[in-house]
């Protein structure tokens, strides 16, 4: 047999043909075995009445906007049954600024709120006690319970009537 | 007495000509002594991985047992259903790496 090399017809191009049409059998035949297994396994979630039920489930759920569960990440069913919405709606005053701010809104506030103006930190500084972050909440803002160490000299952290010891209260006595 | 059996003589290992191995299959042998031919199995598997070739089967496959039921099919079922399909939908690019491949191996070969 010569050994010529021209295009597609010379038996060494035919047997190459055939040796490559050998490799994509056999990997056909993988690829099948593979998928039988899955099958037959049942590994394949969405085969069949699963996949019916699921999308019936889902179907149910979508008309429902209440609570729909994994066909949106968010409004998922807790343990209890309830739903919570994306964005916390309730309104709260901030305690920086004394507005009024949707819950699920609060953090962009705070940093508006706290970062903007140095002003917003010196005001608040000789109150808040030397903590480690920059923007204490604003619950130190608003009420010197924590700054217990620093203007008070309440043994706990009793309510922060500056300077006034309720005696009977922390002695117990009298 | 006649024989009625009309059958031919029980070919005879020893006796029948012994085919001469054909090119084709010396070359295979020399092709899966010199381990060329696993790695060209490798090749062939990466590619076709890469270039999604087998997840499209793979969906067929799934869409098949799908709508047979998937304890009604068979591997048969399956290598029927995608043979057609996938000789069919083997990117050229990928035929022809392939190919290359082998020829420059039956050049090394010496055939």
């Amino acid at each position: 047999m010569s050994a010529s090399d021209d295009g597609n017809s010379s038996p060494r191009s035919q047997f190459a043909s055939h040796c490559f049409e050998d490799l994509l059998d056999s990997i056909i035949v993988d690829v099948a075995s593979e998928c039988h297994r899955i099958a037959r396994l049942g590994l394949d979630r969405n085969l069949e009445e699963e996949e019916e039920e699921l999308r019936l489930s889902v179907q149910a759920r979508v008309a429902d906007p209440s609570s729909s569960s994994e066909v949106n990440s968010k409004n998922v069913v807790d343990v209890f049954g309830q739903t919570h919405p994306a964005i916390a709606a309730e309104i709260l005053k901030c305690m920086n600024c004394r507005q009024p701010v949707v819950a699920g809104r609060f953090a962009p506030h705070l940093e508006k709120c706290m970062g903007k103006g140095r002003k917003a930190r010196k005001v608040t500084r000789s109150t808040v006690a030397r903590s480690s972050h920059p923007r204490g909440s604003p619950i130190s803002v608003y009420a010197p319970y924590s700054n217990a160490t620093s203007t008070n000299r309440a043994p706990n952290g009793t309510s922060g009537r500056a300077g006034e010891e309720y005696a009977d209260y922390t002695y117990g006595e009298q | 007495m006649r024989s009625s059996i009309n059958r031919p003589p029980t070919p005879d290992a020893n006796e029948e000509p012994e085919k001469e191995p054909t090119l084709q299959e010396i070359i295979n042998i020399k092709l899966i002594e010199s381990g060329e031919k696993e790695k060209l199995m490798e090749l062939l598997r990466e590619r076709l991985i890469e270039c999604g070739w087998r997840d499209e089967m793979k969906a067929i496959c799934r869409a098949y047992a799908r709508k047979k039921g998937r304890n009604n099919v068979t591997v048969d079922d399956l290598v029927h259903v995608v043979t057609p399909k996938g000789r069919a939908s083997v990117p050229d690019s990928v035929k022809a790496e392939l190919l290359q491949r082998i020829r420059s191996f039956l050049t090394s070969a010496a055939i």
